[in-house]
Parts: C-alpha cells; structure tokens; sequence
C-alpha cells in the first residue's frame, strides 16, 4: 500500500509525503519536496560580503533574523572584526523577538487546528476568538521587538559586519518592556489553554542536539552539545555532521555517525531546561514531563516553554541593554582581511550554521549553509516510519490528518532546507 | 446561508511559487487588518491558513509570490492566469526575478555545481521573471512589498480597476520621514531612480537604496549613474543592480536613454 499527499499546507514551502507499506510493513517514508533551487550559497560566490547578510536573510521569510545575525556572525570571524557586548546583546535580543514570533505563528496558526480536527483558520479563529487576540498579541511583541530593532520585520535593514547601521529608539526600546509584563500574563494563559489540547502520544528515543555550555539558555551563542553527552566547538561542526545528497534530491540531509539526530525547541529544552527563566520553568514543570521526553508532538508544547522564556529574556536583556550607552551598537571602522569564518545561532526551528571563506578585498570565495529542517529531516521520516504502523487501521482521510499533523508538529521550513 | 453570503464576494487565491514567502507574511503580519481584508472577499486559496484543497474554480483575482523555477511552479502560474480575470504580482521575485536571478549575471545554469553533487533531474533553468511566462495585469513591487500599499490598491482591484503607483522617486516618502540624504554623505543610494511607495524604509534605517521596487517610469538612469561614480566603482554598481534582479533593467533603460 502507498500512503501519498500530495501538498501539505500550513507550512513554509512545498512538500508532499509519501509512504510505501507493505504487509503492515514501513518500507520507507519521505517528504517528497517540490520547493525550487535559488542556490543562495553558489550566487553569493564572487560578491562582495557586505551583500551576503541581505541576500542570505532572504532564505526564508519567517526567520531573516537568524539567516542575517548567523551571516554576520560568521563574516566577523572570518575577518576578525569584534562586534561591541551591546551589539552583541542587542542581536540577542532580536533573535529572542524572532524566535517569539515564529513560534507563535506555528503553534497557534499552523498547529494547533490539528489538534482540534479544524481544517482552517478562519474557523478557528471563530471558535476561539480569546486564544487568537492572545497569539496575535505575543506575535506582535516579537515583531515589535524585531521591528524597532531592525527597521522591518520581514527583512530587517539595520543589521550588519561590526554592529547596527543605526541605534534603535530609546522610547520603542521603553514601550516594548513595557508591554512585556502583559504580554508574559497572556503567553501565561495561552500556555494553560494549550495544556488542554489533547496530543498523541508516541516517542522515539533519539539524540538531541543544540547550543549549549553557557550559564544562560544558550540561543545566540554557545558549544554544540549533544543529548548524550558529547559536547563539541562550533568549529568542528562539519567534522561531526554529514550533509548527505542522493539523486534528485535538492535537501542534503544531515546526519551525525550515520543517524538522525533532532534539533529544535523539544532538543534545547531537552538539553537546557535548567537554565530556563522562572515563569518557563514552572510552566514546564507543570507539564510533568520525564527528562529525556521523545514525543515529537511535544514540540509544540516546547515552544510554548520558550516563548514564555523569551518574554522573559527579552525584557531582562532589554533593561540591560537600556542602562547601556545605546550608540556603543553603531559600527565602528573595521579592517577587511582574507579568513574563514563559521558561525551557529539557534533559530526558532533549531542549530543554524554557516561557514564563509573571504578574500584579501572582501570577496567571497565559498559558503556552506547549514539550515535546521536539513538537520532534522532524517529524523523526521525515522519518526514517521514508526508512527505509521500505530495508524494503519485508520480511514484514508483520517490517517492523513494524523500525518499532516505529525509533520506540521516539527515546525518544517522548506524554502530554508533548499535554499 | 455561508454560501449566499459569500455569493457577491469576489473569488480571490494568493499562491507562492518558489520564494521565502516573506511577501506573503508581510500580509499576515498585519494581523487583523489581513483578517478585515480576508473577511471582504472568499479566499479560495491560500495555504498559509488552510488545509483544504484548492478546488481549481475560477477567480476574480489570482495573487501570485515568486519565481517559476520548477515545472510545477511553471503549471500552477499558468493555471491561475487561466482561473484569473485579474492576475496580481507580489513582490522582487516575481516581478523582477529577486535574488536567484543573481546567478543569470554569472555563471547562470553552471552555479548549480558549487551547491550540489549530484544534478541530475533537478529543475535548474534560467530564471525568468512571471511576465515572461503569462501575462501580468498589475504588480505590487519591493522585496518584500510594502503591505500597506497592498491595502492601499487591493480595494481598486476588488472592484475590478487597475491601479497606477504614481511615478515618484524613493526620495519624496525619505525626505517627509525626515532622514538626512545618503548621497549628501556620499553613501551610494539609488532612490532617485528607483519607484517609492516604500515609505523610504531602507534610508530611514540608514541603508542606501538597492532598488527592490524596479525604476520608475522617467528615472533617469545614466545621470544617477554618473553621480554615483564618486562614490561606487563601475564594478560595485553592476553588483549591486543584481542583488533584486535590476541589472538589465538598468542596461536596458541607458540604451534608450542614448
């Protein structure tokens, strides 16, 4: 029997799903990918690196923030370039407001009818008129936070090699701390509503993996660390993981020693949970979960631990950062130098990665790009072949329901696995 | 009930070929005002929000985001066209051919080799903007669009008008914002050639001009060109016109300037 989708909407870029069954048997499972190649590492060869943050954000339309802040972060190395404690917190902070934004959108807008049987969001949005001005309200802090930061959410402006281009607003920068004790109340109470949506369970032990080894919740820097115990620097992050192309695939799939590995919200609360601000923290033991927890379903539930942490970060950071001389952000005269840079950052979805090669001028030679839905797409159809046996007996339609919610529960962003 | 409601409202899909989507989340991004809007018209498709399949009937207005680079991409613009009384463009990629058309300055169909091993039965043709495929009844240009133009022109649009952006430089929306001039510190911007409508967003984050929103009709090309020699070699302006897919505008615009 073949289990096939054709489209899986309600997530960024084009996928199908396809599964071959035999006699109650997985033989394999696959998402079927229909997304375009934009070959954003090969036109970046030969530009000048000043380009590569505008070009490289440009990968995805959710999370600019990451693809720009990574790109930057690897440029600085390969170039030498020291980016001031206050640029560095101000990225922090937007990466927060990204991650804030993203997660909102996913597990209220894109997930969550799934687990309610609604096939739309305007019906959703009718039945839980309360539940969405709250979503809609957290989604709107982090883009706040992205906004007066970078100068626009989707594609932000002001971010680049060395520091900000222009130092945000003092009194945006008051308001959004401001905002932020109302909105954590909200996030509060949308978290308690989603403790009462009834999901699956199913778990798969597998190893997790994300940024790590700092006293804080790691997100804009830190080791790689791994569930099970090994912990490695950034820069040998290509002498542990394999990017694997076959025929007419444009994802190269990632692996480590040959095996999928997971990435994303459920690893870093995995593998960080004690470094989690208080409200996250208590919200997260409410949810009685066992350390390690492989429910891949429970992502959702991840992000919303990490949206309440973020509230938190972002308004602590941002105080910070107010009690800071807030032109100490602006760029300072630099030197371009010949260098190999990489660099990670945790995205919404998971460890992102880039390494960069420049010339004596500022010309890039070579770029490798490492997306998170890359990284964890393996483990996905790992997952998936194993779910299926437990929904055989289904109905078609029901049993496809059941898939498209798994697949939309990892968060997946396609046009960032091809790029 | 539902269905006479939705009787008198106009039929309209937004559809994403291959792109970031960002066009379309600048859409979403404005919150209930994207809800207001979705709430005038029957949205037959737009799969940001809905599972449902897309049933293939006709549209008043068909909305499309990116480049046809698959040939899937290729049959979905071409089937909308068809569907479509009024076929709209969101955005650089679609309209100007956005940041894949970089590779057609360059090493075109051979840039695949730096990113894949294997290349085999991958779709890598040149790109092509959208109107080169079908034709293309207005344009909401910028990378991505300006969602308040959006609300701006839809209304127009949903009672079947084409609308007209009016012929204005970037300069006009940065000078009422306020900004001080980016040329005047010899920083390269190409606002002066470039359509507004933007609301000048880069230079109010003090980022020069790149041109996202394409020339305006009567930019004039070959002078900015010279008053920007101060300030960017002839290499650096080329490189630049190419991150949105400028370039051969810009070539085309200086022949006929001569």
């Amino acid at each position: 029997m073949d289990i096939k989708i054709n489209h899986i909407a309600k997530m960024e870029g084009h996928t199908g799903f396809m599964a071959s069954v035999v006699k109650g048997d997985v033989k394999s499972a696959k998402l079927e990918v229909q997304e375009g190649i934009r070959l954003i590492e090969g036109v970046l060869i030969g530009r000048h690196y000043a380009d590569m943050p505008i070009v490289a954000q440009r990968i995805c339309g959710i999370c600019p923030v990451v693809h720009n802040l990574t790109s930057i972060k690897a440029l600085e190395n390969a170039m030498k370039v020291q980016a001031t404690p206050e640029t560095k917190k101000l990225r922090e902070i937007m990466e927060l407001g990204q991650i804030i934004h993203s997660h909102a959108l996913h597990l209220f807008f894109l997930s969550l009818a799934d687990f309610l049987d609604i096939d739309n969001d305007i019906q959703l949005i009718k039945e839980y008129p309360e539940e969405t001005k709250k979503a809609v309200r957290i989604r709107e802090f982090g883009m706040a936070i992205v906004k007066v930061i970078g100068g626009r959410v989707v594609h932000p402006l002001t971010n680049e090699v060395g520091g900000f281009k222009k130092a945000p607003n003092e009194e945006d920068l008051r308001k959004i701390v401001a905002d932020s004790e109302g909105v954590l109340k909200e996030a509060l109470e949308l978290a308690e509503f989603f403790k009462t949506i009834k999901i699956p369970d199913f778990s798969r032990v597998t190893e997790y993996v994300c940024l790590g080894k700092r006293p804080n919740y790691s997100i804009y820097d830190g080791d790689i660390v791994f569930s099970k115990g090994l912990h490695i620097p950034v820069r040998k992050f290509e002498d542990n993981f394999q990017e694997l192309q076959k025929q007419n695939e444009v994802i190269k799939k990632v692996v480590h020693a040959g095996k999928s590995y997971m990435i994303g919200a459920i690893a870093r609360v995995n593998i960080n949970h004690s470094k989690l601000n208080p409200y996250a923290q208590n919200y997260l033991e409410s949810l009685n979960w066992k350390f390690p927890d492989f429910n891949p379903f429970h992502n959702i539930l991840a992000q919303m631990v990490e949206i309440i942490h973020s509230i938190e970060e972002s308004a602590k950071l941002l105080k910070e950062f107010l009690n800071s001389d807030l032109n100490e952000v602006v760029t300072k005269p630099y030197k371009v130098r010949e260098g190999v840079g990489v660099a990670a950052v945790e995205a919404p979805r998971g460890t992102l990665y880039y390494h960069v090669e420049v010339d004596a001028k500022g010309y890039i030679k070579n770029v490798n790009i490492i997306t998170p839905t890359a990284q964890f797409l393996a483990n996905l159809e790992d997952d998936i072949m194993e779910y299926i046996p437990g929904i055989l007996d289904l109905k078609n339609k029901d049993r496809e329901r059941k898939l498209r919610a798994f697949i939309r529960a990892y968060d997946p962003c396609i046009s960032c696995a091809v790029h | 009930m539902e269905h006479r409601k939705n009787f008198f409202k106009p039929k309209v899909a937004i559809v994403s070929l291959t792109s970031c989507e960002g066009c379309q989340f600048a859409l979403l991004d404005l919150g209930e005002r994207f809800l207001d809007f979705a709430n005038k018209i029957e949205m037959m498709d737009f799969r940001l929000i809905e599972d449902e399949e897309d049933a293939g009937l006709k549209l008043d207005i068909g909305i499309v985001e990116g480049t046809p680079i698959t040939e899937d991409n290729v049959k979905t613009l071409q089937e909308l066209r068809k569907r479509s009384k009024i076929l709209v463009v969101l955005g650089n990629c679609a309209a100007m051919g956005g940041i894949p058309e970089i590779k057609n300055y360059h090493e075109g169909v051979n840039t695949i080799k730096h990113v894949y091993k294997y290349i085999h039965g991958i779709s890598n043709p040149e790109i092509k903007e959208v109107d080169n495929f079908v034709k293309v009844d207005f344009t909401f240009p910028g990378c991505p669009i300006n969602a308040e133009e959006f609300l701006k022109y839809m209304p127009e649009i949903l009672e079947g008008r084409i609308p007209q952006i009016p012929d204005q430089p970037v300069c006009v929306e940065c000078k009422a914002a306020g900004n001080k001039c980016l040329l005047l510190e010899n920083k390269p911007c190409f606002g002066p050639m470039i359509l507004g409508g933007c609301n000048a967003v880069c230079p109010t984050s003090r980022m020069g001009c790149q041109g996202c929103r394409g020339l305006r009709p009567k930019g004039k090309v070959t002078a900015m060109r010279q008053a920007l020699k101060r300030m960017m070699t002839d290499e650096e302006f080329e490189n630049t016109t190419e991150i949105y897919g400028l370039r051969d505008d810009v070539e085309e615009r200086i022949k006929s300037e001569k």
